[in-house]
């Protein structure tokens, strides 16, 4: 009896569990992120808002680690130091003071090349979402071409901000379907190749793009926010990675595509914005040039030094003489490293940062004459007095030689372009590196950082 | 027979079964205690012969009727040692003396969701705390504290000093790498939340500015609401063998808290309040200069500034300016019970306003309680408790940063020889810093509030009970809710907002939580004959977390306002966080004679957290305890009275943290459009909970009269499937993913050791010794050795490795040559561990001539690395109090390595072996500590009564916690985390709120 009724009640025990398992109660839902989009309902036939938030989204992730990726190049280029008492790497490992060598394994290898792959992915993920529309009256044809060209052209200009920076190394493909395997390493030239071949893409889609474009672009892209205007931007991009290559001839054809105007604004171009608002940064690059020397951007003391005198671009307006609160000169120094000047390119937290503009077009244009199959020197004399005369100088007085006009170009290009990310890279092009300023016995002047530790190669 | 596993609230009822008369006597009598006499309320008085009994009322009197002509009345009572007594229709009014037990062997243990089982019966090493041992000695701010040394095998450890908590405590060592290891805390039935929200100085501080997600906010973990006070008893699960039947939440332990309950009869009310002090534990003292060693350190500025200090001898104390205040503590707490014979109410108020070591700083609660239980029919009873908590804490701004701005960072840079007071209330300057600690102290606040309610409710009903056979349903629930809101004030005016582009800062954080937990159960008894005891048990639980951030960072302050929106531009960011559990278990537990008694046990559950949320996990567990002392072969005559041999095997599950699971965009705009970008976590659809499983195995000896009573356990837990990150290649777009893989172990010993040297009428002493050791090592690691805290190699960090202590911290050190010599080569290499070799706490009570209590409690900590880099900060910065001092030597292989020699001063060494060695800064944690020490004085119960006869007794005494310390530490406290609550990365210490000491005057008073 006794039995028979523990046997009972083991059995309800049991079949109130059971009846738990079978009804609602116990079911719990599966729910998606409720702090961020899951990428679920972005991927698969999205609405033409979430194709505008992606791209969007793309442009803004252009700015990501844009600071780390300026400081490499622009210390690497001796164009500035940047101290932080607390971050020796910047003046040790970035000048190859001592023994330091770059790091594949530190943050200035590895967070630029993650942020631009990251954009990469964002513009993929674009793409290959675009692609799932069935209904073409959702996005037209046209629509379509210009979204493309808007991403691959995205695409292109993050790979060859990686190149710039891994330049011999080269850069990965990054599958554009698989979000969980990446291409093969590729050499310098197939990289270039990759990024000229989806500049090319891009412009075929441009063209058939209509009339407008279908989504917003920020006030970075203005003026370049139309099919034809955005295409006159590709063509820029492209004819720089023609000069880069050392392709003349093909870079003058693209710089005639391109926006460049002799007589424009210097100034005019496609550009970075910043803004204090929600989830927008601020310009990271933007700092106070008096600030403490723990905590500094200041200019290396050869960008004075080796300056024309006259030149508007210097003292005053891009290095600032560091005084303290008695008008004395504050030098500020850190690892054996000094500079009487603090650097001040961008004026304000939210001054915007170039990312092609007029005056790189000119000077594209100068270069091309100068080394083209057939040198015009004198049209390269008169793009190069452009710049001159814009920065308060006199035109050009030396000799109208390749070699002088080689080194005036990049004289120019070093000043008109001082920080936004091309001395080290002319130099290295023309295989210059040698005569940048040691500040240091023991200091390297490095060609390419290492591929990053966490790629497995 | 009685059924001695039942529940005990069950078993009373049960013991009030029918009867049936021949010959018959009433037997009257009061129990009383040994020692003071007093009467004591709820004694169980059972006769085995008629299985009736009955318990004492609030006066102690009992009255039972025997249907015989004698009987041997079995008298038990929780704390006291059980008493045969014989009676007979002669000899029927009786006084019954029970002695204080030391061993608790009858106590009631919580074991289970809805079991419970006598001390003596249990196959864990589950640790008790009652009130008497949690708050008798000493007042204490938060529960956490009030815990230290009291439970073998946790390590409690304090994150800061700062007012208001932040402890961390871990069961058994490190259970989870990236997972939390805090355990589960569960309030009468009510599953607390524990969270550490940050509050947003991180916006200033800029601390987690490198790519470090971690919080270092210095946040509090709201165990801390808890009243300690009001709570009755604390049991410890330790491990996944005693709370396996928690499933998937436990892996941390689990820690039930009782609070105190009415009882019925006359109503009585306790008042007591504490007054007292707290100063700073150690200061650290500041460097002498002389006018070459301030110029060496702070440049022609520093030899000017010193000059003028100098010439008008103004020398600054700076820990006596910023953390010299002797801060004023109270606490009131007034509580009552009453009740009838079917209701019963317990309430409490308190109030608690406590001052920090720096001036603004400070801590207050209010906390109010109401716990009522009712029977409504003899099958039907309900329990209800609720608390409403109130708590502020102001907590300053204290840790690392980046931005020069905390009380600490400005410190170390703080020569004694320049002057930041006031003057005509304007700040000067910090000459070398980007902060004046002064003005920073006394214009900014940081305030939390937190408003919380806990209620929860139990109702049983018996669905029936004849022939042994007796079934029950429970059912409970449980519900906390807080809102806690975070406000940082950091006015236009102070140093570094002046020089900002938007001076003045406010941070707001809101967060509101609700946890919401149920569960219903069966539970049936059954003897199966005279001798042998089945306990089943099933039911369902399900728990559901909602929690919703929004932190609001307003930069450029309009004037003076303090609402973010009064600013010139506003970021905000919110947070959600939900989670849903649901699960179910049954337990068997078999119990032959007292003597075997073995559980089985199997819980499944389910989580929203999982990669599958309607996937079952499975958690199995089995227990045996074998009273060897209650075998028929024993005698008895022997000095052991009691011997028990135990093992226990359980399994529990970690679940994984939120949002593992997910892919997402994240919010990117520009342009004052809106934007989505993919982030650089790529979500695992599979992720599943780390998976416990613990086998423990001990014995407990009972000798001379429960005088003596030794208790050792031995363990080991194995954790698999732990919740990893991998590093992708990041041309993928993504950096890294969550996984299950590798596994981690904890071996270790905990003993404890009750002793009772001297019991007579003008002394009473006990004696306790709690000992544990835990050994801990990464057994598989499927990725790569990677860091969990530290900054980097070169300052020391927390590597996980396979093979090695998952403690291990490793740093840089040069190489030798076979020589000895330095062979040029820097390695790295383990410098340290963050676990203690063990740990010993000794805990003496005294009663003294019946009216002086004296107790103390001695915690030795032995072992346990810390590394200091509040002393690397003030080396480079030249203001390390020993810096001239040369006492500090190396290895000549190390000095040869760094380029200094014997003679070299102790701040440059340091500062010369930074990059070339780590060991400087890894330093021994070993502390003795006097924890908590108190002297009471009971007025004696005559002189009392001459004052009023409603008075029941007057208490007064003096206490103090942290009296003192040794350690070979060589800043504040080697308590401490940077980092707050971590699984491993605890002991990193960075410039933190100085840890204290108190001092009390408490007065207690009954009526």
């Amino acid at each position: 009896m006794n039995n028979i009724k523990h046997h009972i009640s083991i059995a309800s025990v049991l079949l109130l569990a059971l009846s738990f398992v079978s009804c609602n109660i116990v079911n719990v839902e599966d729910r998606p992120d409720p702090n961020n989009t899951a990428l679920e309902t972005v991927v698969e036939n999205p609405t033409p808002s979430e194709i505008n938030t992606l791209i969007t989204g793309t442009e803004s992730s252009l700015r990501t680690d844009l600071r780390i990726y300026h400081i490499n190049v622009g210390m690497i280029g001796r164009e500035m130091y940047r101290f932080l008492a607390a971050e020796p790497r910047n003046t040790q490992d970035l000048l190859g003071g001592g023994s330091s060598e770059l790091d594949a394994g530190s943050f200035y290898t590895s967070r630029p090349w993650a942020a631009f792959y990251t954009s990469i992915r964002n513009a993929n993920i674009l793409i290959e979402s675009v692609k799932t529309i069935t209904d073409n009256n959702a996005v037209s044809e046209a629509e379509r071409n210009g979204i493309f060209g808007f991403a691959k052209t995205i695409k292109a200009y993050q790979y060859l901000m990686a190149l710039t920076m891994h330049n011999e190394n080269g850069i990965r493909k990054q599958n554009q379907t698989d979000f969980f395997s990446t291409g093969a390493l590729l050499s310098k030239a197939d990289s270039y190749q990759l990024v000229a071949d989806l500049l090319d893409e891009a412009a075929t889609h441009l063209s058939n793009a209509g009339s407008e474009f279908s989504f917003p672009l920020s006030p970075g892209f203005e003026g370049f926010d139309s099919p034809s205007t955005f295409l006159q931007f590709n063509r820029g991009l492209r004819a720089r990675v023609a000069v880069y290559r050392g392709n003349f001839d093909a870079a003058m054809g693209f710089v005639g595509n391109s926006f460049l105007d002799a007589s424009g604004d210097l100034k005019n171009g496609v550009y970075h914005v910043f803004s204090t608002g929600s989830n927008d940064i601020t310009n990271p690059l933007f700092s106070n040039p008096q600030s403490g020397a723990g905590d500094s951007y200041v200019v290396h003391p050869s960008f004075v030094t080796d300056a024309e005198s006259g030149d508007n671009r210097v003292v005053g307006n891009k290095a600032i003489l560091r005084l303290d609160e008695n008008g004395d000169v504050n030098t500020a120094s850190l690892d054996e490293l000094s500079s009487d000047y603090g650097l001040f390119v961008y004026k304000t937290q939210t001054a915007p940062m170039p990312i092609i503009k007029n005056a790189e077009l000119l000077l594209i244009r100068a270069e091309a004459n100068i080394h083209g199959s057939t040198p015009n020197l004198t049209a390269a004399e008169d793009d190069i007095n452009v710049i001159r005369n814009a920065a308060g100088l006199s035109d050009y007085s030396g000799p109208q030689t390749q070699q002088a006009l080689e080194d005036e170009m990049l004289r120019q290009r070093r000043y008109e372009l001082f920080f936004e990310g091309h001395r080290w890279v002319d130099m290295r092009r023309y295989n210059r590196l040698g005569e940048l300023p040691l500040d240091r016995s023991g200091d390297n002047v490095w060609e390419s950082f290492p591929i990053p530790e966490s790629e497995n190669i | 027979m009685i059924k001695k596993n039942t529940k005990y609230l069950l078993g009373v009822v049960f013991l009030l079964l029918s009867q049936s008369a021949v010959a018959q006597f009433t037997v009257e009598g009061t129990v009383i205690d040994a020692q003071s006499g007093q009467a004591l309320v709820g004694v169980n008085i059972y006769d085995p012969g008629s299985e009736q009994g009955t318990t004492t009322n609030t006066e102690g009197f009992f009255s039972l009727e025997i249907p015989a002509q004698s009987a041997t009345l079995r008298i038990t009572y929780v704390g006291y040692n059980q008493k045969n007594v014989e009676v007979s229709a002669d000899n029927n009014e009786i006084t019954i003396e029970l002695q204080k037990s030391v061993a608790n062997l009858d106590e009631v243990v919580v074991t289970g969701l809805a079991s419970s089982v006598q001390r003596e019966n249990l196959a864990n090493a589950v640790s008790s705390v009652d009130s008497e041992q949690l708050t008798g000695t000493t007042s204490s701010q938060t529960l956490s504290s009030s815990l230290y040394g009291k439970v073998a095998g946790a390590n409690i450890t304090s994150n800061t000093g700062a007012p208001g908590g932040g402890m961390s405590v871990k069961l058994r060592g490190v259970t989870t790498i990236n997972g939390s290891s805090e355990p589960l805390y569960i309030i009468d039935g009510i599953y607390l939340n524990n969270d550490a929200i940050a509050n947003g100085s991180n916006a200033v501080t800029q601390a987690a500015a490198g790519g470090s997600s971690s919080n270092q906010d210095n946040p509090v973990n709201r165990v801390a609401d808890l009243n300690p006070d009001e709570i009755q008893s604390i049991e410890v699960l330790k491990g996944a063998s005693a709370a396996a039947i928690y499933g998937q939440r436990a892996s941390g332990g689990v820690v039930i808290i009782t609070t105190k309950r009415g009882s019925g009869g006359k109503a009585q009310f306790s008042a007591s309040q504490s007054i007292g002090l707290t100063t700073i534990q150690k200061k650290l003292g500041q460097r002498q200069f002389t006018e070459a060693t301030a110029e060496s350190a702070f440049g022609p500025k520093g030899k000017a500034l010193f000059n003028e200090a100098k010439s008008s001898n103004r020398f600054l104390d700076y820990e006596e300016l910023m953390y010299g205040q002797e801060g004023v503590l109270s606490k009131t707490q007034i509580s009552s019970s009453f009740g009838n014979e079917s209701t019963s109410f317990y309430v409490s108020g308190m109030l608690q306003n406590d001052e920090g070591i720096i001036k603004t700083t400070g801590y207050e609660k209010q906390s109010i309680r109401a716990n009522v239980d009712h029977q409504f029919t003899e099958k039907f009873n309900v329990s209800v408790s609720s608390n409403y908590i109130h708590s502020e804490s102001r907590r300053g701004l204290t840790g690392n940063d980046n931005t020069g701005t905390t009380f600490g960072v400005s410190m170390v840079a703080t020569p004694n020889f320049i002057d930041l007071r006031p003057e005509n209330g304007v700040y000067p300057a910090h000459p070398f810093n980007t902060a004046n600690q002064l003005q920073t102290r006394d214009l900014f606040s940081n305030s939390e509030n937190v408003n919380r309610v806990l209620t929860s409710v139990k109702a049983e009903y018996d669905i029936f009970q004849k022939d042994g056979n007796y079934l029950a349903l429970q059912f409970q629930g449980g519900v906390d809710f807080f809102s806690q809101n975070n406000k940082l004030i950091f006015p236009s005016d102070l140093q570094f907002e002046r020089i900002s582009a938007q001076p003045g800062t406010l941070v707001e954080t809101n967060t509101n939580n609700l946890n919401t937990n149920t569960s219903l159960m069966l539970i049936h008894t059954f003897s199966l004959s005279e001798n042998a005891t089945l306990v089943s048990q099933g039911g369902y639980t399900s728990f559901n977390n909602d929690q919703n951030t929004i932190s609001t960072v307003g930069r450029g302050i309009l004037g003076t306002q303090t609402n973010v929106d009064q600013t010139v531009s506003v970021s905000n960011n919110q947070t959600r966080i939900y989670q849903r559990d649901r699960g179910f278990f049954i337990q068997e537990e078999f119990n032959y004679n007292d003597t075997y008694i073995t559980t089985v046990g199997l819980r499944g559950d389910k989580s929203d957290r999982n990669g599958n949320v309607n996937e079952i996990f499975y958690y199995p567990k089995a227990s045996f305890a074998w009273n060897i002392s209650n075998m028929d072969f024993w005698e008895g005559n022997g000095p052991i009275d009691n011997l028990k041999l135990r093992t226990a095997y359980g399994q529990t599950g970690n679940l994984s943290t939120f949002g593992a699971k997910f892919t997402s965009l994240g919010p990117s705009n520009i342009g004052g459009s809106g934007g989505i970008l993919i982030t650089n976590t790529r979500g695992t659809d599979d992720i599943q909970p780390e998976r416990q499983k613990e086998l423990e195995a001990g014995f407990d000896i009972s000798a001379w009269g429960g005088t003596a009573n030794l208790s050792v356990t031995v363990y080991q837990k194995n954790i698999s499937e732990l919740l990893l990150q991998r590093e992708l290649e990041p041309s993928t777009g993504f950096s890294f993913e969550s996984f299950n893989g590798g596994g981690l172990r904890n071996r270790g010993i905990e003993a404890s050791l009750d002793l009772t040297p001297v019991r007579n009428n003008n002394l009473n002493w006990n004696s306790t010794f709690t000992f544990s050791k835990n050994v801990s090592e990464v057994t598989d690691l499927s990725v790569p050795a990677f860091d969990v805290g530290g900054f980097g190699t070169s300052l020391g960090v927390y590597r996980v490795e396979e093979g090695k202590s998952a403690t291990q911290i490793v740093g840089l050190d040069p190489v030798k040559d076979s020589n000895g010599n330095f062979s040029g080569d820097i390695t790295t290499k383990k410098l340290g561990d963050g676990e203690p070799n063990f740990q010993l706490s000794w805990y003496n009570q005294l009663n003294i001539l019946k009216n002086v209590d004296f107790s103390f409690m001695l915690h030795w900590k032995k072992g346990g690395d810390v590394i200091n880099l509040t002393e690397l900060l003030s080396d480079l910065n030249g203001t390390t109090a020993d810096y001239d001092d040369t006492d500090l030597t190396f290895p000549d292989f190390v000095n040869e390595a760094g380029g200094i020699t014997d003679d070299t001063k102790n701040g440059v060494k340091r500062a010369s072996l930074l990059g070339v060695t780590t060991r400087q800064f890894v330093q021994d944690g070993s502390y003795l500590r006097m924890r908590e020490i108190g002297l009471y004085y009971n007025v004696p119960t005559q002189m009392i009564e001459g004052i009023s006869s409603a008075l029941r007794g007057i208490r007064f005494g003096v206490s103090a916690t942290n009296l003192f310390t040794i350690s070979p530490y060589r800043s504040y406290d080697p308590e401490v985390s940077n980092f707050g609550n971590q699984p491993i990365a605890q002991g990193i210490e960075v410039t933190p709120y100085p840890s204290t000491k108190q001092y009390y005057f408490h007065f207690n008073i009954d009526f």
